[in-house]
């Protein structure tokens, strides 16, 4: 598992929509100058975010992008989840498992997908923001 | 790893890749840098081939060993590290990973392959 660049920049966008919730829609060309991100890619980004049910798009003057919810509600795994499809070390292979894929599948790439999942199901947009959340480090 | 915890002597090439189904070719080149890492040794000779090192090798030590530098996230040295809140996020991955993989041990993996086995050891 890579995290990929749609993941990385999608959160950047909701830190950034977070930080600036207060000032009404904000305009992806503001974000893309603030995060030095292109504005074309994150037109991508947020449309897939808009989709998922992350975003609300506002159109016409003064439109722009906002947090569907406050940021206590947005938990980075369902952020993740939604940008890279899956959060997982967890491969199938094609055609026959071996005994020993198999085992290594199930006793450590499983495992450790949970471990993942059991940490970041916790972590919401709102501590990211504000940086608190290293209480849930183990 | 995984296959030649399970081995009491040492393995040939074409007897790991039987059991776990990579080329006899890929597995030199993994070879090398398991040995580089002190996790297998290879012995010449006719009784020669590989084995693993010692017994305590973790999941981390072969991925670390085998990908250079373990780390799922490719955001290292990034010229906005200080200023950047996800940073931290990927950081929090990196240590999940890596705590965990270092929990686990190659034959514990080994170990649940004894009812098959593979490697005739253990």
């Amino acid at each position: 598992m890579k995290i990929s660049t749609r993941g990385r920049y999608g959160l950047r966008l909701l830190v950034d929509l977070a930080e600036h919730q207060s000032e009404g829609p904000v305009a992806l060309s503001h974000v893309a100058h603030r995060q030095e991100l292109s504005e074309k890619y994150l037109q991508q980004v947020a449309l897939l975010l808009t989709r998922g049910g992350f975003l609300n798009s506002i159109k016409g003057a003064g439109g722009g992008y906002q947090l569907k919810d406050s940021p206590e509600k947005i938990f980075i795994y369902d952020v993740l989840t939604l940008l890279e499809g899956y959060i997982s070390f967890e491969e199938t292979t094609q055609g026959q498992e071996s005994v020993i894929e198999r085992v290594i599948r199930l006793h450590f790439y499983q495992k450790l997908d949970q471990e993942v999942r059991k940490v970041f199901e916790k972590v919401s947009l709102a501590e990211v923001t504000k940086a608190e959340w290293f209480t849930y480090m183990i | 790893m995984v296959y030649l915890a399970t081995c009491k002597e040492n393995c040939s090439i074409r007897s790991i890749s039987e059991a776990t189904g990579i080329s006899g070719g890929y597995l030199e080149q993994l070879m090398i840098p398991l040995r580089r890492a002190k996790l297998v040794v290879a012995e010449r000779g006719v009784q020669g081939g590989y084995r693993i090192a010692r017994s305590g090798i973790s999941c981390h030590d072969v991925l670390n060993a085998s990908e250079g530098d373990f780390r799922p996230v490719p955001c290292k040295d990034c010229e906005h590290t200080e200023a950047c809140k996800t940073h931290q996020i990927w950081s929090m991955l990196q240590s999940v990973v890596v705590d965990y993989s270092k929990q686990v041990f190659i034959e514990d993996l080994a170990s649940h392959l004894v009812e098959h086995e593979v490697g005739g050891g253990i």
